[in-house]
């Protein structure tokens, strides 16, 4: 409002004008950003500050509206001491690192094949996004169907090809119902890996490819001495974003296999859910969250460590 | 390169690698306009013989409850839409465009709070919510879900801002506009394909909740059309004809928006969610 007026003004009075505006720019800013803020630090910073606090207590069901005590670690201590603590850890790491490693090798793959030009090619590309932005709820009852032990396709599908000759129980057996679920999320997460690695690959300049192929360079030289360094970047950040996102995954698993059998797919959001919502330990269920939140604030604690290494060898 | 040769025998490896991709989106329709029992054939079925869309009849047209899990769920998403793009617009504006202390922090803490588990969020909120009556409510179901979309929709939104020359807001100044009306008449005008993206996205993130409505809500008239899904998964067991019809209704307004704007969704996720 006070622009027009300080355009007209004198070279003096502009400055000490401009002072005052200031001022008054900055504050009635904040108003643009204010509501959002508000928002978010009332709906996800108390959320956790909140989780936090409970995990010091002793809040149950029984005494959530009742006398709670300071109980300092202790939770901590019971839930590093449980069993399901470590399994669901363990299964954790391995859904975490089973899904990224596939979604990405594949996702690379497809990414250098789609960078070629071709006809239909930005059409096909965006098709398979489709596979990324469906519900998990559709995708999970889909895959539960499709690796369903009797008369689900998948098992039809690796009998045909000879790879297994008596149909298995994907979802319902204790050895395989984990590499069931992380077969569905390698599936959600493939299209996302490849678009985000394939603008990456756009964005090359393609000088440095007709450089390398004059100098003589294989495919394979020019992809490991140019391609992988300058994608260097991209792929840390995507990498780190799957591994936050895959980490989280909690309606995947509750639909496909519940955790089970036998906690043989129980991941640490399942852990949470439980001591929260099925036994009503409230304490016990922040705790566990609690230090989910820790494990992601330290892996992008090192991302970001890499990063800044990486912006200093550049 | 010889592009034209080599151009159509990759078209054709890349139609198979999409049709290989996306075979189990063609199965959900494909099971769900199959009679029962063909769904036990062996070997399946791979091209369904007997069509019939009793499935979808049956549970779709004929059942009450299953409009009114879509509707909830069209309120659920909307409104999620809705309240983020009113809260993040104005944000993202602020933080590329005027000038503000805390810049810096305030964007590492919305890149921060993406890495929240849902589940983590959601018990604070039943605790919370009980104490201010908003379980059971489409707003509480909203604001669960706008904590997540939020962030993500202030980081897409702003390299859609950043790609408007700031002169732009000099000469609406000049022209006699105020932060606000330069803001709502100049500015937000021109980033329209940004604001679609991330409306977009909203609408999927809402439309696809499953944790919050399970957790917040205990009421079959509040519940979303991904609950009624699960709730048939129990129900019907193996009747994967039906499961699927109902998978396939709730699929379709995603397909539509993806058919509409699929060019925005593929940019918006190029620019903005990654890079900055």
């Amino acid at each position: 409002m006070q622009q027009p007026e300080v355009r007209t003004m004198g070279q003096k009075t502009m400055g000490i004008k401009s002072v005052k505006t200031k001022g008054i720019r900055s504050w009635s800013s904040y108003l643009f950003v204010l509501p959002g803020l508000g928002f978010l630090v009332f709906f996800m910073f108390f959320p956790i500050a909140y989780n936090f606090w409970l995990s010091v207590k002793d809040v149950k069901v029984t005494n959530l509206n009742g006398e709670q005590h300071f109980v300092g670690f202790a939770n901590y201590a019971t839930i590093f001491k449980d069993e399901l603590f470590t399994i669901s850890l363990t299964n954790s790491i391995i859904f975490t690192g089973l899904s990224i490693l596939f979604q990405f090798v594949i996702g690379f793959a497809l990414a250098l094949f789609f960078n070629k030009r071709f006809p239909g090619r930005d059409i096909m590309r965006s098709l398979m996004l489709l596979a990324w932005l469906m519900p998990i709820v559709i995708t999970a009852t889909l895959f539960k169907w499709m690796l369903a032990g009797d008369y689900g396709v998948f098992n039809y599908l690796l009998q045909t090809l000879g790879v297994i000759q008596q149909p298995v129980s994907w979802l319902t057996e204790a050895d395989t119902s984990l590499y069931g679920t992380i077969l569905a999320n390698i599936w959600i997460g493939i299209p996302f890996n490849m678009i985000i690695l394939l603008s990456g690959l756009q964005s090359l300049p393609d000088h440095l490819y007709e450089a390398a192929k004059l100098d003589g360079a294989s495919r394979f030289q020019q992809f490991v001495h140019i391609t992988l360094p300058l994608m260097r970047p991209t792929i840390l950040v995507l990498l780190m974003l799957g591994v936050i996102y895959t980490f989280k995954v909690f309606d995947l698993i509750f639909i496909m296999t519940g955790g089970g059998p036998v906690n043989a797919s129980f991941v640490l959001p399942l852990y949470a859910y439980q001591l929260s919502f099925i036994t009503f330990d409230f304490s016990l269920g922040a705790t566990v969250a609690s230090i989910m939140f820790l494990i992601l604030i330290a892996l992008s604690a090192v991302y970001l460590w890499m990063l800044r290494k990486e912006e200093q060898t550049l | 390169m010889d592009h034209r040769k080599s151009g159509y025998g990759a078209m054709f490896l890349a139609i198979l690698s999409t049709i290989l991709f996306l075979f189990p989106i063609y199965w959900m329709f494909a099971t769900s306009i199959k009679p029962m029992s063909d769904l036990f054939a062996s070997p399946p079925h791979l091209i369904p013989r007997d069509v019939t869309f009793a499935a979808y009849l049956e549970n779709v047209f004929k059942n009450p409850y299953i409009l009114g899990y879509i509707g909830n769920s069209f309120l659920i998403a909307c409104g999620t839409m809705v309240v983020t793009l009113l809260l993040a617009a104005p944000a993202a504006y602020a933080l590329t465009r005027l000038n503000l202390r805390g810049k810096g922090l305030i964007l590492i803490l919305l890149l921060a709070s993406q890495m929240l588990p849902n589940i983590m969020l959601a018990m604070p909120f039943f605790i919370l919510f009980s104490k201010l009556g908003l379980l059971n409510s489409f707003l509480g179901l909203i604001i669960a879900n706008t904590t997540v979309s939020l962030p993500f929709a202030v980081l897409v939104l702003r390299p859609f801002f950043l790609s408007i020359p700031s002169v732009l807001d000099d000469a609406a100044a000049i022209d006699g506009c105020n932060k606000w009306t330069t803001f709502w008449r100049v500015i937000l005008p021109l980033i329209k394909p940004g604001m679609l993206t991330v409306g977009a996205f909203c609408f999927l993130f809402g439309w696809g909740d499953f944790l919050f409505a399970m957790l917040l809500t205990t009421e079959e008239s509040i519940r979303p059309l991904t609950l009624g899904l699960y709730k048939f998964i129990g129900q019907y067991g193996t009747q994967w004809n039906n499961l699927m019809a109902v998978a396939t209704v709730a699929a379709i307004p995603i397909v539509i928006i993806f058919i509409t704007l699929q060019k925005y969704i593929v940019s918006g996720l190029t620019s903005g969610a990654v890079k900055d």
